[in-house]
């Protein structure tokens, strides 16, 4: 378990991956940067982007990867820039607090603005979550497919690799080193049976929600279908999955 | 585990309560306050009464301790919902509600109901509402099949509600329709 991760999400300071990446990336809170860094594609939302908070944001990509079947690209420069927002907010409650004169109306403020801070931490620990979540379940599947690896941040490629590493080590350990040399494979195409790589089952439906209209898509049928802005159809994940990557549906 | 198994099928009510505190209320403040600097953004100043947008969180963590009165949005009112639900239950159609009216509505029951008229008719007729539309809903699942289905007007909650289900159901239609006519169907993505 990276135990450290929980850690850093704790205590507002300091940290290996996405602190020190926030730290050391521009001060970006007053021009939009891409925050999608799995395509390198021009924001298309870029218009209604702006006008959702970096904390919108974050809910969506958060909703998203909750109901989303495979790992979304992961949203490092968002979570740098919230998290340096909470350790401001929390430095600037930790002042205030430390003045003996603060009115009872400043109390007040302190309150509410931990609150949020609150609100904003839940949300950063489960998306963090669910994504660890996904490394682990699908850790070997990851670490054998390099086409996923940029959707990663580097301290999420590292576990997953070492998570799949230690499971093999462990299974080989526990079971498979008794057993006969056929039988020791963990990766064989078996008829009739589940692989035993598992990975995400893209035809899993999902809940797609159009924030714009949409451009055609297929449906498994072959046929074509356009969603309206505003549109929600149940319908499998790989018949949406690159308009969610272009942002231009959420899934509910 | 990284995530409880009760949170891995799907978003629980509570968190979509969470988002749905998000969206902005109006109140009237009964205590001043200096405009002030949130990750969200900046609200106030409050200035009793001049009345004053804020997130439904914060308007109902004033309402707890009795520092506002939230004005409810222009669907919690027993004429609209009463409209509605005549909708409901005489158009075969989900009639047109807010996407999150669910949450938004059990906080402001929850919190505000003195700031409310007549929160128990309110009550009642949200009830009949998400009756009319839950029978809608299970009527929806017999035109269940394996490509796409339109849900017009569905609210997050319902949504939320018939997910299992509907995800259960679409998977076994996808798995006996999966013949190989045009390849795996994986690939066209």
């Amino acid at each position: 378990m990276p135990a450290d991760w929980e850690d850093d999400f704790g205590a507002p300071v300091a940290g290996p991956s996405f602190v020190d990446r926030a730290r050391n990336a521009p001060n970006d809170d007053d021009f939009p940067i891409a925050d999608d860094f799995g395509g390198g594609r021009p924001p298309i939302l870029a218009q209604d982007a702006a006008e959702e908070t970096s904390f919108q944001q974050l809910i969506r990509h958060w909703l998203n990867e909750r109901n989303a079947p495979d790992i979304l690209p992961g949203q490092e420069m968002l979570l740098g820039r919230l998290l340096d927002h909470i350790r401001k907010q929390s430095n600037d409650v930790e002042l205030l607090r430390a003045d003996p004169d603060s009115s009872e109306e400043e109390h007040f403020r302190i309150m509410l603005v931990q609150t949020e801070i609150e609100r904003v931490k839940f949300v950063i620990r489960s998306y963090v979550r669910t994504r660890l979540h996904k490394i682990e379940k699908y850790a070997r599947h990851i670490a054998t497919t390099p086409e996923i690896h940029e959707r990663l941040s580097k301290a999420e490629l590292d576990h997953a690799k070492r998570y799949a590493k230690t499971v093999e080590y462990h299974f080989n350990h526990a079971v498979l080193q008794s057993l006969p040399p056929q039988q020791q494979s963990l990766n064989e195409d078996v008829a009739f049976m589940p692989p035993m790589i598992p990975a995400p089952d893209k035809l899993r439906p999902v809940f797609a929600h159009a924030l714009v209209d949409c451009p055609p898509m297929r449906l498994p049928d072959g046929s074509a279908t356009e969603m309206q802005k505003g549109q929600i159809s149940l319908t499998p994940y790989h018949v949406v999955e690159h308009l969610l990557l272009r942002g231009e549906v959420e899934l509910v | 585990m990284s995530l409880p198994p009760s949170l891995r099928a799907s978003i629980t009510p509570p968190e979509l309560e969470l988002v749905a505190s998000e969206q902005l209320v109006e109140i009237v403040p009964l205590v001043s306050m200096e405009r002030t600097a949130f990750i969200s953004g900046a609200y106030g100043p409050l200035r009793p009464p001049t009345k004053c947008k804020v997130p439904l969180w914060m308007a109902s963590n004033l309402k707890l301790k009795k520092k506002c009165h939230i004005i409810p949005p222009t669907w919690l009112n027993v004429e609209f919902l009463q409209d509605r639900l005549t909708q409901e239950t005489t158009l075969p159609s989900f009639s047109e509600m807010p996407f999150r009216f669910a949450e938004v509505a059990k906080i402001l029951l929850d919190v505000a109901p003195d700031d409310l008229q007549n929160p128990e008719k309110i009550r009642t007729l949200l009830k009949d509402i998400r009756e009319a539309r839950q029978a809608k809903s299970r009527e929806g699942l017999s035109k269940l099949d394996p490509n796409e289905l339109i849900l017009q007007n569905l609210a997050a909650m319902e949504i939320n509600e018939i997910r299992p289900f509907f995800v259960r159901g679409m998977s076994v239609l996808t798995q006996l329709t999966r013949e190989p006519p045009a390849g795996d169907p994986m690939d066209e993505t």
